[in-house]
């Protein structure tokens, strides 16, 4: 890395947070901030996203608070080597926005076949047997991505915002130790 | 186009292999330069953290995941200086005699060009160069006594001394782990201090990474690093019985030519025979070094056999080096299992972080919502595994080849076809029966196992070392049998592939093979 381009990548991973585009400008955040502070979507339509939230609150409590939209949304409108999604090591092929497109349309689509709405307006039991039967890729006639690779990915994202970062540890109880520490709560 | 000055060697890869190649002949006073496709990352860049620690992987590698069991390319690979080596687990341990003789003592795929003496004294070697810890008297219970390492074994924490009345209890030896980390300071180097965070990337140099072992050594002697220089071809002469260096493209996509005297491809067993096949000629109508058709032939993983295990006390899983504690070769004989062939190597007592992969939420990926919040709750406290890594035998279909895709560059993809056979997943399922029969004989309160797809672990093969032009690719040093100042470094020339964690192996290899070189540079380069 050069000293440019460390300068950076330090400016985020060291402060432990994303850059989110507010009123035109980059802004360092956390997603769970960006949530909050109602931060647009680069890529992500607003069903999208609202589709990430439901799949990530029902895979994880506590992961549309901690921005999983924001997070998917901000990862994969940079370039794929500076990405930190769980995809990355699952062999999903750049650029990602066109997974997460494939499993949200799978399903929305799923829901709708059997439901009549999509997921995020099913209520929590039915969204919980969904994701049952989707992460045992059980559910008929869907389309896209393999249901229980969704789930893998979507869990990920979700534990990765609620679980993977130092707010995460503390809140299980597990001291964090790092060597070179995030220095927010990333 | 512009053409850089020559050098008399060019190394592919920044990792494990071609750092070792990189300190050697830099040492030796040769002028060198390292390529790699990818940053070049600082030991200050390694945060600990399992969301920022996936920079230092693939993100989309050129390569078509294909077969049964397709080769987990994104987790176990590299991108930048340092590679797949910048996040290794850095357990030591090493192939056995029996590992070079399979096919002259059990007639199954093929024997080493050879033996276990011959790499014996670069194992001694790179554990004095870059330190490992361990008790090499103690591992002497299965192989011909060597030197002690440099370094008394690590600590252990309770995760790794809960297993050792259910190894006990089975008849299973174990051992301290041999490590490449540092229990105690090390030629300037710090000892560990157990936070867990090796597969992330150790920025303390207490973890034996190329970044402050092997690369430092060759910056130091004068040896360059080039990052996000992308190779694509090796070049040949019009004669074609001679490489004269290598196509690659730089940060801003220009294309360049390094011209060399030696040609060292060291870019892991999936980009390796890639170049090769993407380098033909009229001379070399298959690749290089392919008129055999063996390039890209006999990729090898491994496979584990993992055993969950939750304890009602606090096993401190968060403490410790993702590295094993404990380990043990009493299965590593190649009929250890009735019905099942092959060599199992058994390991316990790594820290588990909460996220990630290997984290402890996904050691009960059926669970979601609040049932996965009271798992992990408990999970943080009591979880602990232990591991049991299968052998696949080499088999020729598993192979890699060139797609009709091509990437940014212009270069076809590669296309990885890998499947396991029947004999590999009795040898999976065998190790899973002895797991439990393990945990059972622990305190552990509930045991479990994840059986759902056969995991592939490493990669190895696909231009694979042996006696001659009719069985191999290349000869012991990694030089290939056409073309004799073209060399393969790294797992892609293992002939077969043990159950051990390869990258001891893969040093000890390169350093045999470097040093070779340098000894007959006049010979090879002339």
């Amino acid at each position: 890395m050069d000293a440019m381009e460390r300068r950076v990548f330090l400016k985020g991973a060291g402060m432990g947070m994303l850059a989110f585009t507010v009123g035109g400008a980059n802004v360092l955040m956390t997603p769970g901030q960006a949530r909050a502070q109602g931060v647009p979507f680069r890529l992500l339509k607003a069903h999208e996203a609202e589709t990430i939230e439901a799949l990530g609150e029902t895979l994880v409590p506590g992961a549309q608070r901690a921005g999983v939209a924001h997070f998917v949304d901000q990862q994969v409108s940079v370039p794929p080597g500076e990405a930190l999604l769980e995809a990355r090591q699952l062999n999903v092929r750049p650029p990602f926005i066109n997974f997460y497109r494939a499993a949200i349309g799978a399903v929305d689509k799923a829901a709708e076949a059997r439901s009549g709405r999509r997921f995020a307006a099913l209520s929590a039991p039915e969204q919980r047997d969904f994701v049952d039967l989707m992460r045992q890729n059980k559910i008929d006639g869907w389309q896209g991505p393999a249901g229980g690779f969704v789930y893998l990915i979507l869990r990920s994202d979700a534990v990765d915002v609620v679980y993977g970062t130092m707010e995460g540890y503390e809140s299980l109880g597990v001291p964090y130790m790092p060597h070179i520490a995030p220095e927010k709560r990333w | 186009m512009a053409t850089q000055e020559k050098v008399d060697v060019v190394i592919v890869g920044a990792g494990a292999s071609g750092s070792v190649y990189a300190a050697v002949l830099a040492k030796a006073g040769k002028k060198v330069v390292v390529m790699d496709n990818g940053p070049d990352w600082q030991t200050s860049d390694l945060i600990s953290s399992d969301i920022w620690g996936r920079r230092v992987k693939p993100a989309g590698a050129p390569f078509i995941l294909e077969g049964k069991h397709p080769v987990s390319m994104g987790a176990q690979g590299g991108w930048g200086v340092g590679g797949a080596a910048l996040h290794y687990f850095a357990n030591f341990p090493r192939l056995l005699p029996n590992d070079f003789r399979i096919k002259s003592e059990h007639n199954r795929a093929h024997d080493w060009p050879i033996s276990y003496d011959d790499v014996a004294p670069f194992y001694d070697k790179v554990a004095q160069e870059i330190g490992v810890s361990g008790d090499a008297g103690a591992e002497e219970l299965w192989r011909p006594k060597g030197q002690p390492y440099p370094m008394p074994p690590m600590k252990t924490f309770r995760n790794g001394r809960v297993w050792l009345k259910g190894f006990e209890a089975n008849g299973i030896r174990m051992v301290p782990a041999a490590v490449g980390m540092n229990s105690i300071e090390f030629k300037g180097r710090a000892a560990c201090i157990y936070d867990g965070w090796c597969h992330v990337g150790c920025p303390i140099g207490a973890l034996a990474n190329p970044l402050v072992t092997f690369l430092a050594d060759a910056r130091k002697t004068g040896g360059e690093v080039r990052a996000w220089s992308t190779v694509t071809r090796v070049l040949t002469d019009a004669s074609g019985n001679k490489v004269t260096g290598v196509e690659y493209y730089d940060r801003n996509h220009e294309k360049q030519v390094q011209p060399a005297n030696v040609v060292v491809l060291a870019a892991w067993a999936a980009q390796n025979p890639r170049l090769l096949l993407n380098s033909a000629t009229d001379k070399h109508d298959k690749g290089l070094a392919n008129r055999n058709g063996l390039v890209g032939k006999y990729i090898m993983t491994h496979f584990a056999s993992g055993t969950n295990a939750m304890f009602d006390e606090d096993v401190e899983n968060h403490m410790g080096t993702l590295g094993a504690q404990y380990m043990s070769y009493e299965r590593y004989g190649k009929t250890a299992h009735k019905g099942a062939f092959g060599s199992t190597f058994i390991v316990a007592g790594s820290s588990i972080k909460v996220s990630g992969l290997g984290g402890l939420a996904n050691t009960r990926l059926d669970l979601f919502g609040p049932e996965l919040h009271a798992f992990m709750k408990r999970a943080v406290k009591n979880l602990s595994r232990m591991n049991a890594f299968g052998e696949e035998l080499p088999k020729i279909e598993n192979r890699l080849e060139l797609a009709s895709e091509k990437d940014e560059f212009g270069m076809p993809l590669g296309r990885i076809i890998h499947s396991y056979d029947e004999n590999d997943a009795a040898l999976w399922n065998a190790n899973f029966e002895e797991g439990l029969r393990i945990a059972k004989a622990t305190n552990a309160k509930d045991v479990w196992q994840a059986r759902a797809v056969q995991p592939t672990i490493h990669l190895m093969g696909g231009t694979i070392m042996g006696t001659g032009a009719a069985n191999s690719v290349v000869n012991s040093f990694g030089q290939t049998h056409e073309i004799a100042n073209l060399y393969c470094a790294g797992p892609g020339i293992f002939a077969t592939g043990g159950a051990s964690n390869p990258t001891y192996t893969i040093f000890a290899l390169s350093m045999r093979g470097a040093e070779h070189l340098a000894a007959n540079w006049s010979t090879v380069a002339g």
